[in-house]
């Protein structure tokens, strides 16, 4: 008798799961395809190409990503020292730290977003701190511009950047720092070169999540960046809502999800590069 | 085995029933009524659905939408609708009837109908309230009250004005009435477009709806701009400091009109509920404070804050107010909300 092959049996069972993900993801996914082909003339190219070579649109999408860079670099440089904490912090600080990580993700978005507006507006509690001390005279503009949305988006998808730092980082051998203060390194020299390539995977994971996560948050971008900002979410919003132009809409849908695949894959190949040099 | 296998499938199914609980019997389902968000939603849960519930002993559900969005959930399901009752400011109005998603109100059938005034009898679906915009302003920061839209530009309101995007019917309002103030009309309004490049020191923000501007006086993030009567009564109920006051120029009235859905399962009920809405123990009841609806049944007598602050009675509203060619402003909507996305954003 054979032997029975344990790949193929796991693979039946995740049959429910692929099956879900054909019903709700690449039907609506075939649709959306298929909507984006209609043009006045029948079936075209026609939406790509007035996407595509039309540079307002470009921009949207340029700014779009741009965004999520910001966004994922604000987080990985807040988001590193507090893993960082939780892991090499004493014991007893580790689950207020984790609470800490986790309660954003027990609120809903649409509650932290609105914290983010009564914290950053006019007569919020930034500005009036500010005012108070004497610092500044009038009231800063904070919300409704760019470092304002990079600032909400930070603080909403902060969990997704420090859930895999603190997996990688935890991995890591205390020993190495002693080995390689021994060595000789200092401390800097010990965390760029032990600490930063060994926490690699985490680090490419968290902004991955980061990153994806950023771009696409229509709520935050919406309510914080207001009706002046455009970013890809709410360009397809007011294509398909506001001017019910559905094919245009898919079009940029399908735009953009290609690009984010694109975006993702990088990261996915940085992600092996650091697994080879680990 | 088999016991195994029957007992999966019957937890699928079960499991697919509780999912999609319209899956066992296709049959009726409450009568959905897609009202606006904010103070309609308030005066229609509080008035309209008791009186609808007294009148029909049957239950209903209010499903607060923006216009846009009733249209984009009806079209994507036409024959199913989701909705069967929506309501349309002028524009989607246009929109909702062009793509053929009304079903045409059974104006024989009525009791209500002919009581109108005649702006509001539209064999398409017909308008239970007029709504308005004016200029909004923060008593408390805002010492000497607006008299017109002119006044948007003065230095002194340098970061503190806010207005919406085109997608919603004030903003577009807005644009057209500035753009006649600077010359232009609903056909032109490059003079609108020019005048809101100008304003923009002046503009502390573009709120993405008209429900989020009326918030917005309530965070203090802006103290004066155009503002739809109605959307600011909530918050001021709530002492929030916000006054309304009607600009020399006229302030913009445009009627929202009720429809049966095409499709909907419940036709009837969603007469009665019209009806209701039409009906003068309903239109006076939201002219009362705190929803403020300006009435359009001529047997509705216009009193309290309605009368004092925009017109005592319908011949004066047409007189003292602009009514706008949404006709003439659908045919090139689009192309502005895709002008101001370049221009102003």
């Amino acid at each position: 008798m054979a032997t029975r092959s344990i790949a193929a049996y796991e693979l039946k069972l995740a049959a429910p799961l692929a099956g879900f993900f054909v019903l709700f993801f690449i039907a609506p996914l075939l649709i959306l395809f298929y909507v984006s082909m209609q043009s006045d003339t029948g079936t075209s190219l026609a939406q790509y190409a007035r996407f595509l070579l039309d540079p307002f649109s470009l921009g949207v999408l340029g700014r779009t990503l741009w965004l999520g860079v910001e966004v994922t670099m604000l987080c990985l440089l807040l988001g590193f020292p507090l893993a960082w904490a939780y892991v090499r912090g004493p014991r007893w600080l580790q689950p207020v730290l984790i609470l800490v990580v986790l309660l954003p993700l027990l609120t809903s978005v649409v509650v932290r977003t609105f914290a983010c507006i009564v914290i950053l507006g006019r007569q919020g509690i930034v500005n009036s701190a500010l005012v108070s001390l004497g610092l500044i005279d009038t009231p800063l503009r904070l919300l409704y511009t760019e470092g304002g949305v990079i600032v909400a988006l930070a603080q909403v998808q902060m969990p997704l950047m420090v859930l895999p730092l603190i997996t990688a980082l935890s991995r890591i051998d205390p020993n190495m720092d002693d080995a390689s203060a021994a060595l000789g390194a200092g401390a800097w020299r010990g965390f760029w070169r032990i600490t930063v390539p060994l926490s690699l995977p985490g680090i490419i994971a968290g902004c991955m999540l980061t990153y994806a996560a950023a771009i696409t948050a229509f709520i935050t971008q919406s309510l914080v960046g207001g009706g002046q900002m455009l970013f890809m979410p709410m360009y397809i919003y007011q294509q398909a809502t506001a001017l019910q132009n559905w094919p245009f809409a898919a079009a940029i849908s399908i735009v953009f999800l290609a690009t984010v695949l694109a975006v993702v894959s990088v990261f996915n190949a940085l992600g092996r590069l650091s697994r080879a040099h680990a | 085995m088999s016991t195994r296998r029957t007992l999966l499938t019957s937890a699928l199914a079960l499991g697919a029933m509780h999912l999609f609980p319209r899956l066992g019997a296709a049959q009726a389902r409450l009568l959905v009524f897609a009202t606006f968000t904010g103070s309609w939603e308030e005066a229609h849960k509080d008035v309209l659905v008791p009186a609808f519930r007294k009148a029909t002993g049957a239950d209903m559900v209010l499903d607060p939408m923006l216009s846009v969005d009733q249209i984009a959930k009806v079209k994507a399901s036409l024959s199913n609708p989701p909705i069967d009752v929506m309501l349309h400011d002028p524009g989607p109005a246009l929109v909702a009837i062009d793509q053929g998603l009304v079903e045409p109100y059974p104006v024989a059938e009525s009791k209500h109908y002919a009581d109108l005034i005649t702006e509001a009898q539209v064999p398409t679906g017909p308008a239970p309230f007029f709504q308005v915009v004016g200029l909004t302003y923060n008593p408390d920061r805002v010492k000497t009250p607006p008299t017109s839209w002119a006044d948007l530009w003065k230095p002194e309101y340098k970061g503190r004005v806010g207005i919406t995007n085109l997608n919603s019917t004030l903003g577009t309002g807005f644009l057209v009435e500035i753009a006649r103030m600077h010359g232009g009309s609903e056909t032109n309004v490059d003079a609108g477009f020019q005048a809101i490049k100008d304003l923009k020191p002046n503009i502390a923000a573009v709120a993405a709806n008209p429900g989020q501007l009326a918030t917005l006086y309530q965070q203090g993030q802006v103290e004066i701009g155009p503002g739809n009567f109605n959307a600011i009564q909530i918050l001021k109920a709530r002492g929030v400091p916000v006054e309304f006051v009607s600009p020399k120029e006229g302030a913009i009235a445009f009627k929202t009109t009720i429809h049966i859905v095409k499709n909907s399962p419940n036709k009837e009920l969603a007469f009665k509920l019209i009806e209701a809405a039409l009906s003068p123990e309903v239109q006076a009841k939201l002219m009362g404070s705190p929803y403020l609806i300006v009435p359009t049944n001529s047997k509705v007598k216009m009193t309290g804050e309605v009368a004092k602050v925009l017109a005592s009675s319908v011949e004066d509203l047409k007189k003292k107010f602009v009514f706008q060619d949404w006709t003439a402003i659908n045919k090139q909507r689009a192309s502005w909300i895709e002008r101001f996305n370049r221009e102003i954003a």
